[in-house]
């Protein structure tokens, strides 16, 4: 176990709901805290009577929503500032072409609420990040709430309900839940590759078809005669009909 | 020229999808190792082998989860007064007491070991005082 988690730990046994709250919320801000795993053990010693489980649900839920929201208006004010300038040409600004920003903030308007929704349980390392990108994107803000707290109601209910229900070997459900969000996250890389492979290979498919298809009218004279009547070629071989 | 960087596209998705496939792979079986792992240790604890205890841990919790009273652990360790460290995980309280956290860890598993010992022997010392019925009846 890490220092860090640890020194967590022993300010939770200490402080209580207080310490969960403050701890939660920082983390979801966009600290990188090992908040999963302080939820999973908030969920075993609620198991083991110290603390009361719906209290911790509602606590850890409310933090995690504030934080969240926090991370997004941080990412609003300062990033999409930021953001605004790259989409300037300028002359420190020209590895990032313009349309390319531009392109980026359309593709998270259209895809970004699977995004938002999605890091707040299964890949909940990467929800400090997404935070600060839906902000600078100027995702809409009612959208990003609600992707927000359907999330979290997942993310904190689930490594809460994990360390309640497994108490003392919480640790090691911790253990297999770091692995098994990154083989999730794998499998979806792999499947996106697979329908971008599938993809190009039609689109080649279709243009080495459309090549042919060109060729052939290329053979065939304009006024439609036979290829058979085709008279010899400079180089004097003779037609085989 | 667009054919050219359909198929650059296309050898470049492919061999991501390979470094992808080999990822997912690799996290598989650290998936089904961790799984393992955790299904050994929730045995261990279940059955409450002493091995388990944990820095994490505070006296109120190693009471509930090794069956263990309290206040016999307290006095195992001399601590005066239990209500002021009744929050402090065994990090905690050896950082208090000035002493290793692993020589703690093994005091409290030695008080749980002993005063399972202690049961125990009081259990089947009260059970041979029954005794079997055929041996009672040749003794009386």
């Amino acid at each position: 176990m890490s220092g860090l988690l640890q020194t967590m730990l022993t300010f939770l046994q200490n402080y209580g709901y207080l310490a969960l709250w403050i701890s939660v919320f920082i983390a979801a801000a966009g600290v990188p805290l090992p908040i999963s795993l302080v939820l999973l053990a908030a969920g075993a010693f609620s198991a083991l009577g110290e603390f009361n489980f719906v209290l911790l649900f509602i606590l850890a839920f409310s933090a995690l929503v504030c934080g969240d929201n926090a991370g997004y208006l941080i990412g609003r004010h300062w990033g999409s500032r930021g953001l605004d300038w790259l989409e300037r040409p300028g002359k420190w600004n020209r590895f990032i072409p313009p349309r390319t920003v531009e392109r980026s903030r359309t593709y998270f308007r259209q895809q970004g609420g699977w995004a938002i929704f999605l890091s707040r349980f299964i890949f909940s390392a990467l929800g400090g990040v997404i935070n600060l990108l839906a902000g600078s994107e100027l995702y809409p803000y009612p959208y990003f709430v609600l992707a927000d707290t359907s999330g979290e109601a997942l993310g904190a209910l689930i490594p809460l309900l994990l360390g309640y229900i497994f108490g003392a070997s919480w640790e090691a459900v911790g253990d297999v839940l770091g692995p098994l969000s990154l083989f999730i996250l794998g499998l979806l890389v792999v499947v996106l590759l697979v329908t971008r492979l599938v993809r190009y290979m039609q689109r080649l498919k279709r243009a080495q078809t459309a090549k042919v298809d060109q060729s052939i009218d290329v053979q065939s004279s304009p006024a439609g005669t036979p290829m058979v009547d085709t008279p010899a070629r400079p180089s004097g071989n003779l037609p085989l009909l | 020229m667009p054919l050219l960087s359909t198929r650059t596209k296309l050898v470049v998705t492919g061999i991501l999808l390979c470094v992808a496939l080999g990822a997912t792979i690799f996290c598989a079986v650290q998936t089904v190792q961790a799984i393992q792992r955790f299904r050994e240790e929730h045995a261990l604890t279940t059955s409450g082998d002493v091995r388990t205890i944990r820095p994490w841990m505070t006296i109120h919790d190693i009471s509930r989860v090794y069956h263990v009273p309290e206040n016999y652990l307290y006095k195992w360790l001399d601590i005066a007064n239990p209500q002021s460290v009744r929050h402090a995980t065994l990090n905690s309280l050896a950082a208090r007491y000035h002493r290793s956290l692993d020589g703690l860890i093994g005091d409290v598993q030695n008080a749980v070991r002993t005063y399972r010992k202690e049961h125990q022997s009081y259990l089947s010392s009260s059970r041979n005082a029954q005794g079997p019925p055929s041996l009672r009846r040749r003794e009386t």
